[in-house]
């Protein structure tokens, strides 16, 4: 079953290479909706795809077919110009994140060329290092005029990942704190990636004095290369110094998303269409409709932002999370069968369909269920990049250490459900964010 | 008898330091390496006794913390981290560090290109190492990170891995 479910993969990492996929043909499609009709889109509005990622992806021998990666299409263009533009597709829609950052060889050299990097305070150019759990991108803070839909933020501040020139070199303090760099679109699975989670900006305080080290640091910049963390300003409001939340740079619609995705069958689709709508409360198409609104964790919480307990096993794990930009559900639980073939590292197998029942419980003490139900990879169509309910361990070693604190509720979690997620500080719907709601 | 063994511990740190201030810090290194991580991390250092050990907390200028545990031999056998961006871990796990970035794979596959693999890309996908004699687990969300490495070999008798997050 998992060497048919290889071949069938490795031949549509094959067949790919000249352009898009054909879901029509897939004999498992989605009866909601498909890759060519998906929802309209309007001013407040843009569609998610879920599907292979972009050709650059799935080009050469170390070509690939994204999972579960829900993408967006955005637009830059230099600062103030109407003609000098680039729309930029496959950029993964991420509420476990902040900012915009798009991978340098995507952009035309035209417009990188017009797009100014932020200076610093020594009139160097600055640079930026984001870490990911498992991993780093480092590269150039510049400015560009950023919209999705009918959204638009003048000059934003968002990071151009493996710029060349003075960037070129990644600084020790970026690397050593460990995982791969992602210099290239298969290292990061996409264009780029639009975080749109519960903060205001990447860094906030943690990153206002020189010298710092936090998830997302700050250098200078000279001519010779970049070296020194910086401090730069955690503003919420423009002119801004981090990168912001392009969401909450927004002039309106400014409090928060709504990302919608439809049910998936547990065989898995080729392509997933949703939407995302800007705004909580903001507009006739964005109230505030949810039957569960959990209050998260503030930027100055010991856990970290955005987070919220889940209650598993009799377990209070206190730093979860719903996450778009995680693939699959990641949570320790070693009651349940590990795949076995090698290929399926750290997969949970389960022989069958395995209902589990996490509870979420907000900072306000609110609780809802989190309950899914755990599918075995073994059982998803080798041809599909979407696919429910799928977990992974989050870590191999027996017993686990014990710093299990967290269950992430990843892309899965987001099928069938209109989820909210609103910024911290700014009023949603008639509730203080930040909050998630679904 | 808690207070005569923090006492030791102090004198044990105390003596250490003076000795040596270059150490580069590592997880199976002496205990010296943690004053110079404590320096370079310009962190606030303070040492107790947790009985058949001790444990250095390091608080680093951002609010994140650094947990060391030496043993009796005064060899640091394990190294927590917790806070705002992940530490020095190319110093901290110091000749480990190869082994937890070969498990750091951008795409976590095991390699099975066009295959299964696929599956697994994620920038989510927790590293972790688990060999018999070096275990590292590390999780995160949107800045803010954690993680712990043990070497069980070093470790004192009846250390059991929970013990990695009991408090004083």
């Amino acid at each position: 079953m998992v060497r048919h479910l290889i071949v069938l993969l490795a031949a549509l990492a094959l067949g790919s290479c000249g352009g898009g996929s054909s879901p029509s043909t897939s004999t498992i499609a989605v009866t909601t909706t498909t890759s060519t009709t998906g929802p309209v889109a309007t001013v407040n509005t843009a569609v998610v795809t879920v599907d292979a990622g972009p050709p650059a992806l799935r080009a050469g021998s170390g070509g690939y077919s994204a999972f579960n990666e829900p993408y967006v299409t955005v637009t830059l263009c230099a600062p103030g110009s109407t003609t000098n533009c680039q729309t930029i597709d496959h950029v993964i829609l991420d509420t476990g994140s902040v900012g915009l950052r798009i991978i340098a060889s995507v952009l035309n050299p035209g417009l990188i060329a017009a797009l100014p990097t932020e200076t610093d305070a020594a009139s160097n150019s600055v640079g930026e290092c984001y870490q990911y759990v498992n991993s780093y991108a480092f590269g150039s803070v510049r400015t560009g005029d950023f919209s999705i839909a009918g959204e638009k933020v003048a000059a934003m501040p968002f990071q151009v990942i493996a710029d060349t020139g003075r960037f070129a070199g990644v600084p020790p303090g970026c690397s050593s704190g460990g995982g791969s760099n992602i210099a290239t679109v298969q290292d990061f699975g996409a264009n780029g990636i639009l975080g749109v989670g519960t903060t205001t900006t990447d860094c906030g305080t943690y990153c206002t004095v020189a010298g710092g080290s936090a998830g997302a640091s700050y250098y200078d910049c000279p001519t010779a290369g970049c070296g020194d963390i910086i401090g730069r300003a955690s503003n919420s409001a423009a002119p801004f110094e981090q990168l912001p939340n392009p969401v909450a740079a927004f002039p309106i619609d400014n409090n928060g998303v709504i990302l919608a995705l439809p049910a998936v069958p547990q065989r898995g689709v080729m392509t997933l269409a949703g939407t995302v709508i800007f705004g909580i409360g903001t507009q006739a198409d964005n109230a505030l409709a949810a039957t569960n609104v959990l209050p998260v964790t503030t930027s100055s919480s010991r856990l970290g932002a955005g987070v919220l307990t889940a209650t598993y096993n009799d377990k209070q794990l206190t730093q979860s999370f719903l996450d778009s930009g995680s693939n699959d559900y990641f949570f320790i639980d070693t009651a349940l069968d590990p795949c076995t073939d090698t290929s399926l590292i750290a997969f949970y197998c389960p022989a069958a369909p395995t209902p589990l029942s996490p509870v979420l419980t907000a900072t306000n003490g609110v609780t809802a269920s989190g309950a899914f139900t755990l599918y075995s990879p073994l059982d998803v169509t080798g041809s599909s990049t979407v696919a429910p309910g799928l977990g992974i361990n989050p870590t191999l070693v027996k017993p686990p250490l014990p710093f299990a604190n967290s269950f992430d509720f990843g892309l899965p979690f987001f099928f069938g459900r209109t989820v909210y997620t609103a910024i911290e500080g700014r009023a949603a719907g008639g509730v203080q964010g930040p909050f998630f709601a679904f | 008898m808690p207070h005569r063994d923090l006492s030791a511990t102090a004198c044990l740190v105390v003596a250490a330091l003076s000795l040596s201030s270059g150490a580069h810090a590592e997880l199976g290194g002496p205990l010296a390496s943690v004053e110079s991580d404590r320096g370079r991390m310009n962190a606030q250092l303070a040492s107790v006794s947790m009985g058949g050990y001790a444990r250095h907390a390091l608080t680093r200028a951002n609010g994140g913390t650094v947990h060391e545990m030496t043993n009796a031999d005064g060899q640091v056998f394990a190294v927590t981290w917790s806070g705002p961006g992940k530490p020095d871990l190319r110093a901290l796990l110091g000749s480990h560090f190869a082994i937890f970035q070969a498990a750091s794979g951008g795409t976590g596959s095991s390699g099975t290109a066009g295959g299964v693999g696929r599956a697994m890309h994620s920038l989510r996908r927790p590293p972790q190492v688990n060999e018999a004699d070096l275990q590292i687990q590390a999780e995160g969300h949107m800045g803010w990170f954690r993680g712990m490495a043990l070497i069980p070999s070093l470790a004192p008798t009846g250390f059991v891995a929970s013990d990695l997050s009991k408090e004083p």
